[in-house]
Order: C-alpha cells, then structure tokens, then sequence
C-alpha cells in the first residue's frame, strides 16, 4: 500500500519536449545488445579465454616444433656413441689444480661411476681422465696433473691432494657438450631426448589418425547404412569395446615385432571404437532433421550431404575425442616401449628413454627426471587443451 | 481488509556471475490472500520463476535476494534460515515445476518419493504415511493407487508423472500452492486435464495458487488476478476480468492482440512481439519495454516508470498514465484524468 | 529383469569367445607360426608340443582343440618352460597380481568417489582445487613414471617401504599406490563432475522444494544418480589395474602374472601368451558381468529399457 502511495507522488511536472516519440536510435543506444557471435567464433573467444588450455595449445607448438627442428639443429645425433663419456651428468661441480709450470687444469668427478673428466674453460667435457695408478685394496686412485698429484678415495668419494690436503670444489659448470648430459652408452640425452619426441608424436599422431579414419568410416558407415546393417555393426563394437585393448595392442606387437611402424599400426586399429560412435550417433540425428532432407529433395548427392552437412556438426566432439586419443596413443606408446615391446634400439621413444633411465635409477636418479618429465607436461597440454576445447563446445557442461 | 497470506514487497534478486550482476528480479511487490489464484504470466526470461524460487529460498548458488521482504502468515520468508524453510516447503508452501519428465527422481519409486514428504512434515508411521500416499493417489486420480506408488517415474506418461507431483505437492496440505508452468511441458489434451484438476483441488482444498504461465489462455480460465513481468519487474497487475477488459500496458496489449482469439482454444500459446527482452546484465535505465514499445517516448527511455493506478484495483508502469502525458486510445483514453 | 540378465550373460560369452578366436588367430599368424622358435628345440620337446596340438592337423581343427581345452579350463603347456602348464603359471602368479589388484580396486573406489564428492560439494573452493590439482596431475603423469618416482623416494631414499617383494607388509604401498593412482584421479573427477551435474537435475530442485533436510537431500536422491557413470566405468577400471600390473610388476619385481606375461612376451613363450590373454579377458569379462549387476540394482531404468526390448 504504501508502495502505491509513493508510487502516486511521483506525479511531478515532466517538460513537455520529453512526451515526443522516442527515435528508435536513441532507444538502441540506450539498449546495448551483447555482440552476436556465431558459434566458432564462441568456441575460439572461450577457449582463448582457458588459460591451462592456451598454455597447452603453446607447449604443443612448441614441443612438434622441436621434435621437428631440433634433431636437424643439435650438434650430436640419437645414435652416435662414446662409451668413454657415459652417464655425464648436465650439471657438475669443478675443481681446477695447477701445476708448478703454470698449467691449470679443470675437471670434475662422476660419483656415479667414479671417473675424473676434463673440462675445457668453456664448460666442454674434454675427455676421461686416466689415473696413473690405482691401489685396489685402499680403494684409492691416483691422476697427475703436470707434477702435482692427486688421490681419489673412491670409497669415501673425497678428492685430496698427495699431502693429504682436500680438494675445494669450484662453482656448479653446466655440462656444455651435452646439455642434458649422456646416457649408459655415452649418447647425447638431449638429442636422443628431441627424437624420442619426434618418434613419440609421430606414433601418436599417425596412430591417432589412423583410428580417426576408421573410426569415421566405420561409424559413418553404420549410421548412414541404418536399419540391420547398423544393428550388426553397433553389436560388434559393443564387443570390441568389452575387449581389453591394451592387451590387442601387446599381441599384434608380439605377431609383427616391435618397431615403428607395428606400434602405429598396432594402436592405430584398436582404438577407434569411441569415434565410430560418435559419428554414427552424429550422423543419425543429423539424418532425421530437416535441412539434411532439403538437401536431398533438392538432388545433393550422398558425399555431397555427408561433407557439407553431417561432417561439419560433428566436428565438435570428434576434435575432443582426437585431443583425447593423442595423448592416450604417447602413453601406450611409451608403456610399450617400456616392457620391451616400442621401438627398437637405438631408436628412442620417451617410454624407451624412460625404461633406459629407470635401469641406471640407483646411480644416477637426475636421468628419469628428462624422460618423465616430458612425457608428463605432454599429458598435461594434451589433456588441458583436450578439457579445453570440451568446455569452449559445450558450455553448459562447464563446472 | 484481512491481512493477506502472503505479502511481498520490493523483491529483488541478482544472479552474480562472471559476467556480472544479472538482475533477474527488480523490485517485485504483490499480495496473495488466503484461497486465492495469482496468474504471473510473461516471456521468457522475465523473472517469474526467479521471484518463486527466491520466496522458496531455492536459488541456485549464485543467485541472491538482494533486498525486499516477503511476510508469509506474519513471518518474512526472505529472512528464514534453511532450517526453517525446509521446515516450510513441502508442509506449508508447496511448488510443482515445468517438466514432470525431469523432476521426479528416476531411481527411486514414486511411492518413494510422496511417502518420504509425509514423513518429513508429520509425524506419522510409514503405514500412515503409504495409507496418505495411496489417498493422494486417487485424489489426483492416478487409476490403482495402490500397485502404482511401486512404479518408477519412468513407467509413467508425462501427464502422469505430472499428477504425481501434484500429489507430491498436496501431501501435507499446504496453503500456498505454487505451480511453475505446470503444463508446459504437456500435450494439448493433458493440459487441460491437469489444469482442470489444478482448479478443482483448489477449490476444495482451498489453498491458494501462485500460476506461472506464458498462456494468457490459462490465466483467462483459473486465476483470480494476473500480475504481468516483464524485465524482472511487475508491469501490470489487476484482477483477470478488469485487466483482459481494459488491458493498460502497451506490453499486456502486445501479448493480448498475439492472440487471435481467447475463445478459439488451439492458440493460446504467446506469438511474441518484435525484438526480444532486455538484457538483464545491463537494464536499460528507462521503460525497460521502450525498444520495442509502439509508443515509446523520450521520458520512457529517461526514467523508470513507477506503477500507475489504471483503476481501483488495477494498476500498470507506464508513463502514459502520467497526468501529463499524451492520451492514447485503448490504453488511457477511458482513463478518467486524475 | 531376466532379459537383461540373459542379454549380458550372452555378450559375455560371445565377447569372450571372439577373444579366444582372435587371439588364437593372431598367435598363429606369427611368421612361421607359433611353434616354430627361433632357436631349435630338443627334439622331444617338439615332438610333445606336436602331440599335444596335433599341430599337423589343420588349423581349424588346432582351434577346435585349443578351444575344447579352454572350455575344460587347460591352457596347455608353457612352450618355454618345460614341464610347467600355462594354468600352473598362473596359479603361481595370481594370489600376488589378485591381493594388489584388489588393493588398487579399493583404493580407487574408497578414495576417488570421496574425493570427487568433497570437490563437488566445495565448488571453486580450496578442497575443490586441491582435489583438483592432485587429479590432474594423476591423470596426466604416467603411472610407471608415478612408480619409478616413488620407487627412488620411498625405497631408495628414505628407506621406508622395501625397494622389492611383498613379503613385507610395507612392500604393498608402492605398487598399489602407482596402480590405483591413475584411477583414482580418474574417479574423482569422474565422481565430481557427476555429482555437480546430478546437483543441477531438475529432480534435485524437487527435492529440496519437499523440505527434505539436507543430508537427505544429497544422499538419498544426489548420491545414487551421480555414482552410476562411476560403476559404469569399474569394468575398464579392473582390465586397466589388469594390465597396469605388467609394468608395476616389473618395477618392483613382484612375482605376478603380469610380470609372467611380460616375461612370456620377451621369451616369445606363444602358448602362455595366448593361455594369459584369454585369462585375463575372462577374468574382465566376469567383473564386467558383476558391474552389469550392480547397475541394475543402482538404476531402475535398465531394467525397464532391456525388457522393452
Ligand atoms: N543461474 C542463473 N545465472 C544467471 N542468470 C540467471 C540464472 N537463472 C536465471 N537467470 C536470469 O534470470 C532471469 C529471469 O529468469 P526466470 O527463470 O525467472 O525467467 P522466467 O520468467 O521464469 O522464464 P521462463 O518462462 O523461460 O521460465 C533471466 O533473464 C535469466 O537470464
Ligand atoms: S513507459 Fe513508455 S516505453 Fe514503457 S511501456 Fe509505457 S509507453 Fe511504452
Ligand atoms: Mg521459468
């Protein structure tokens, strides 16, 4: 009531100017619509919005970019092999001795296999150092530099002077020559490490798109064939998709050997059952609706409809589900490799790299570190851009 | 005059989310007396359920009643903390929603679901409460009440889940019935069906109704008195017979002239007027119908409004009510100047 | 009701027969066959294996045989291990791969579904973020990766779990840790986002208009829902803590059947291959066949849906 009350009282005096007809642009002015986007462009403003999701998209580029370019750019290659310089560590802590003519030299001392290295001024690793005599009982070694001598308990790990004095470390020298370090064999980590992802994204993505078309055909198939034909193809991927597939992956291995080309075939025609439902699903309810049935009044031919109708609406959820096999394929990829059954020497692949550095994990633990962690920050991008792009198609699924 | 079952006043509700504050309701006020059916009828997106569910104190997490009060047998709802509330829905106020197919839990019996109301609210057996259930059954005429409370939802049709929902709703008798486009969602047929039943339960349970509805069809045959939203706000409001004789908003006129003829019963559904709602992140700051009203004004779009008398019982917010303002016919001409 | 039961009963064994085919099919399409090695065999030995698979006869009479001795539960001989059958192999390895394998499993389902509801419940607040960083990174890093890590901090490092075995109780944390810590991660987010999309079901809306108190709310009508996408996924779940265990296994040099079946690979030993496949699938099938169960029993509408039909 007294809401009406106040209501009345607003019954002041308006200027008559303001009683003229509204013009329609002042009333649109006063009416700002939100910009009217079509659904791409949506799809492109949410995701670029998705921060774990851009920081994906950048470290993908980055990585295909490497795994392209970087082997052709390092100094080493995957395969090459110096057994005298195995398990170099990247980063290491110096100690220089100079001899009464004036002659420094830098080296510095693999606790992991209990070497001396040279080490030029630039941080390069010269070469193995010899000791000039070993003493098997004290556990104690000796090396010359020029006409100073010094002993390596290489029980105690300790460096000392023939004195008796010890060694002082100098600073931390990031390993030059090989920035990641070397491998059991002497082998350049970072150059086996560029083209391990090379072979990892290749399997993966050739594997990936080799699902895709079988997946697409298969399923496309099915829906567009509709009635008994669909019936029978859906029953039989109801049982391939009961079927442990990981162990398909491990048998067609077992039957064509490992290699390249068997991971990719093998991961490549086992995993396309969930694209094949998604586009017979797409296709059937496409099918029923209109303009598909315009099309087709209006003489469009089958592959005609199938491109310019059904294909396009279905982009969404194939490209989630592509996002989704990617990293799927790294990781059974590299889950081959790691029982044996990937590439094959020297051929390196991160499940490879990883097997590799898990043999020598008790002596030097740092060389998991490149392996896993690549593999993993791929796991990461893929699947934040993966739950990205899910999120930009279908906001309402956001949480 | 007796004091009204419910009395709202100034409710206003905001949705805050990433884009900002969406003001879904703006300064709703209306009364709602004992026995009574209030027709709220609007297009989408108008705030009609959003002023429901605020009395319920059902908004979804980041919705929030930003200010007004609503006095339901003396007590204000808005101010209710959830234990009180919950003690209130379901037992006192009631609401039954749009879409049967969706709001009846689809892994528990329907029996379940009535049963588990009245043991909420009474303090009775669950014997006691399966005899109720079976007796709400058949109120609502679902046929062999008694084999049917062991049904899922899903082995009902639409129209029958609709009525167990109602059955639902009426467990506990309550005073305020609220149904949110309760047949919607329903074939041509069913909507009457459960319209008529709507109005006969009313009629002898004596609860009042809140019916929100987009057909003014509705509105014409149950309700009592008709509130119309528009922008989250109450553009007009009257009793049925009052507002549908001398419809005084450009806005009801719009919806009453996009139906050809309330006698002919195939077209109730709202043919909308050009242009679409505003946008409720950024009101504009006048008439928020000025975009699309035929006799927009310079003053529409520089200030909001306020709600006119257009009758005794029956007013409208628009400025061509204001003493100044030009006449026009249909909406003020029969308007004795104040 | 039984139309279901019948209907998954029969894709279960149609499922496990195709596995069998394929299998043998695919053992027997190794260059120069399955039993013909690389290195020569003893004589006597060869001439066991060709008595036992009449492997003169005709292909589809091998797999006639290979199939009448799977049906009376004999997987034949191991091909590398002479003297033992591909059944003993597994004998010896099931009790490890089964008490890990079962550890894992509770841990995925007692921990992810709790997990997912607590960041369901907290939405956008520090638990919800928490339970989400931590999934995140369990899905993304590789579970051998998981288990090498944990292996040179746990074992080497601290000292605080054997590096190896499982005679010491301590010796069960890492290898179940790194099995069920994909799954877990998977569950919970699995588990949130469903929770938060029952959350948003009209039903929900229903219920609490009832009055219904809070807990009643989110257990008795939010709860049930949101865990049926959960069962639907355990059966994948078991046949990856399956094959899971090949690598885990072999980390921590656990005498399982994946360890077994890894070895079997390496050694090229085709009828333990073949034999540890087709138990596996078998053993998947079955948990498929209990989780079709379980459904049933969570959501009234199968039943209704398999009987229409
Ligand atoms: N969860 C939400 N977050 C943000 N805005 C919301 C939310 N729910 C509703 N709104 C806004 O509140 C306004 C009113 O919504 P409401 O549901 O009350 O409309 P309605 O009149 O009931 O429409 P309908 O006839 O479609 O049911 C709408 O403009 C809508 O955009
Ligand atoms: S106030 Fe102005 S714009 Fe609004 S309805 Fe009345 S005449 Fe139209
Ligand atoms: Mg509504």
């Amino acid at each position: 009531m007294t809401d009406r009350m106040t209501d009345q009282t607003v019954a002041i005096e308006i200027a008559p100017e303001m009683w003229v007809p509204a013009t329609r642009d002042g009333a649109a002015a006063e009416y700002i619509a939100a910009p009217s986007l079509t659904f791409w462009q949506d799809v492109r403003k949410r995701l670029w919005a998705n921060k774990p999701a851009m920081l994906g998209l950048g470290f993908i580029i980055l990585l295909v970019l490497a795994a392209i370019f970087g082997p052709m750019l390092s100094r080493h290659t995957y395969f090459e092999q110096d057994l005298k310089l195995s398990n170099v560590p990247p980063l290491f802590q110096t100690y220089a001795v100079t001899d009464s003519a004036g002659a420094t030299t830098r080296f510095f001392f693999n606790s992991g296999n209990l070497n001396l290295y040279e080490v030029t001024p630039s941080g390069e690793v010269a070469g193995l150092l010899r000791p000039a005599k070993k003493d098997l009982i004290k556990k104690q070694q000796q090396f010359k530099f020029g006409d100073r001598e010094v002993v390596l308990d290489t029980a105690k790990q300790q460096l000392s002077f023939a004195d008796g004095a010890a060694l002082a470390p100098g600073g931390w020298q990031w390993n030059m020559s090989n920035l990641l370090g070397t491998d059991q064999l002497g082998r350049d980590v970072l150059a086996r490490q560029l083209y391990g992802a090379r072979i990892s994204l290749t399997v993966a993505f050739v594997a990936t798109l080799v699902n895709f078309f079988i997946g697409v055909f298969y399923g496309g198939l099915a829906g567009y064939l509709g009635g008994k034909a669909d019936t029978i193809m859906m029953r039989i991927v109801e049982v391939i998709s009961t079927i442990p597939l990981t162990l398909y992956v491990i048998l067609i291995m077992v039957v064509f050997n490992s290699g390249f080309l068997s991971v990719v075939l093998a991961i490549g025609s086992v995993y396309w059952v969930d694209m094949a439902r998604i586009v017979r699903g797409q296709i059937l309810t496409l099918k029923q609706q209109d303009y598909v049935a315009a099309a087709r009044t209006m003489g469009a031919s089958t592959p005609r409809i199938l491109v310019r109708h059904l294909l396009p609406n279905s982009v969404g959820p194939i490209l989630v589900t592509l996002t989704m096999l990617i990293p799927s394929a790294i990781f059974i990829e590299s889950f081959m490799s790691f029982i044996g059954l990937g590439v094959t020497p020297p051929e390196a692949s991160w499940g490879t790299l990883t097997s590799e550095a898990v043999e020598t994990l008790r002596a030097y633990p740092y060389q998991l570190f490149f392996p896993a962690a690549a593999i993993s920050l791929t796991m990461f991008a893929f699947n934040f851009l993966g739950d990205g792009l899910r999120d930009a198609l279908d906001p309402r699924l956001r949480t | 005059m007796s004091t009204p079952l419910l009395s709202v006043s100034n409710l206003s509700t905001s949705f805050f989310t990433s884009r900002g504050e969406v003001k879904a309701v703006r300064g709703v006020s209306f009364e709602l007396r004992a026995g009574e059916i209030l027709g709220i009828v609007g297009e989408s997106g108008s705030g009609k359920s959003i002023t429901c569910m605020s009395l319920m104190g059902l908004l979804r997490s980041s919705g929030r009643v930003i200010d007004g009060s609503a006095l339901f047998e003396g007590r204000d709802l808005l101010t209710l903390d959830e234990d009180e509330l919950s003690a209130l829905r379901g037992n006192d106020i009631s609401m039954i929603f749009q879409d049967p197919m969706t709001s009846l839990n689809p892994t528990l019996t329907v029996g379940e679901q009535v049963i588990e109301t009245i043991l909420r609210h009474r303090k009775v057996t669950r014997a006691a409460a399966r005899a109720r259930a079976i007796e709400l059954f058949e109120l609502v005429r679902i046929p062999s009440a008694a084999k049917r409370l062991r049904s899922y939802p899903h082995e009902f049709s639409g129209g029958m889940r609709q009525r167990v929902m109602i059955a639902i709703a009426l467990a506990c008798d309550p005073k305020l019935l609220i149904a949110d486009e309760p047949t919607t969602a329903l074939d041509v047929t069913i909507q009457r069906q459960i319209l008529a039943l709507l109005k006969e339960l009313q009629g002898r349970l004596g609860m009042a109704v809140i019916l929100i509805t987009h057909d003014l069809g509705v509105i014409a045959e149950t309700a009592d008195r008709v509130l119309v939203m528009y922008g989250g706000m109450v553009m007009e409001e009257g009793p049925v017979r009052e507002l549908f004789a001398r419809p005084s908003h450009p806005y009801t006129r719009g919806l009453l002239a996009s139906i050809p003829d309330l006698r002919d019963d195939t077209h109730h559904r709202l043919t909308p007027i050009p242009g679409s709602p505003p946008d409720m992140l950024r009101p504009p700051k006048g008439c928020p119908f000025a975009p699309r009203c035929a006799h927009a004004m310079a003053q529409c779009n520089a200030a909001l409004p306020p709600l006119y008398d257009a009758g005794p019982v029956h007013r409208a917010r628009c400025w061509l009510h204001h003493p100044q303002a030009p006449r026009v016919a249909g909406i003020t001409a029969e308007l004795v100047p104040a | 009701m039984t139309a279901y039961v019948v209907q998954r009963l029969l894709l279960m064994l149609v499922t496990l027969f195709a596995i069998i085919t394929l299998t043998f099919f695919l053992m027997h399409a190794v260059p120069g066959g399955p039993f013909t090695s690389e290195k020569m065999l003893q004589p006597e030995i060869q001439a066991a294996l060709n008595a036992k698979y009449h492997l003169d006869d005709p292909l589809w009479l091998q797999y006639l045989n290979y199939l009448r001795g799977v049906l009376s539960l004999d997987l034949g001989p191991s091909f590398k291990y002479a003297g033992m059958s591909v059944n003993e192999i597994i004998a010896e390895g099931l009790p490890v791969t089964m008490k890990t394998g079962a550890l894992a499993l509770i841990c995925v389902v007692a921990l992810g579904v709790p997990l997912g509801i607590v960041a369901a419940l907290n939405r956008n607040r520090w638990p919800d973020t928490l339970v989400m960083v931590i999934a995140t990174i369990g899905v993304a890093v590789p579970s051998y990766v998981i288990a090498t890590v944990a292996l040179y901090v746990f074992a080497l490092r601290l000292g605080w779990v054997p590096t190896f075995g499982l005679d010491d109780w301590r010796g069960y944390f890492l290898p179940v840790f790194a099995l069920s810590g994909f799954w877990i991660s998977f569950i919970a987010r699995l588990a949130r986002s469903s929770l938060l999309e029952t959350l948003q079901q009209d039903y929900m809306m229903t219920a609490k208009a009832k009055g219904l108190k809070r807990g009643t709310v989110l257990f008795k009508h939010g709860l049930r829902n949101s865990l049926i996408p959960v069962v639907t996924v355990l059966g994948p779940v078991v046949a990856n803590l399956l094959t899971g265990s090949f690598v885990i296994e072999q980390i921590f040099a656990l005498p399982g059947i994946g360890r077994h079946f890894v070895l079997s690979i390496t050694n090229r030993d085709y009828t333990a291959i073949m034999g540890i496949t087709i138990f596996y699938a078998a053993v998947l099938m079955v948990m498929i066949f209990i989780v079709d169960m379980l459904y049933l029993v969570l959501d009234p509408r199968i039943k209704y849906r398999a009987d229409a039909k």
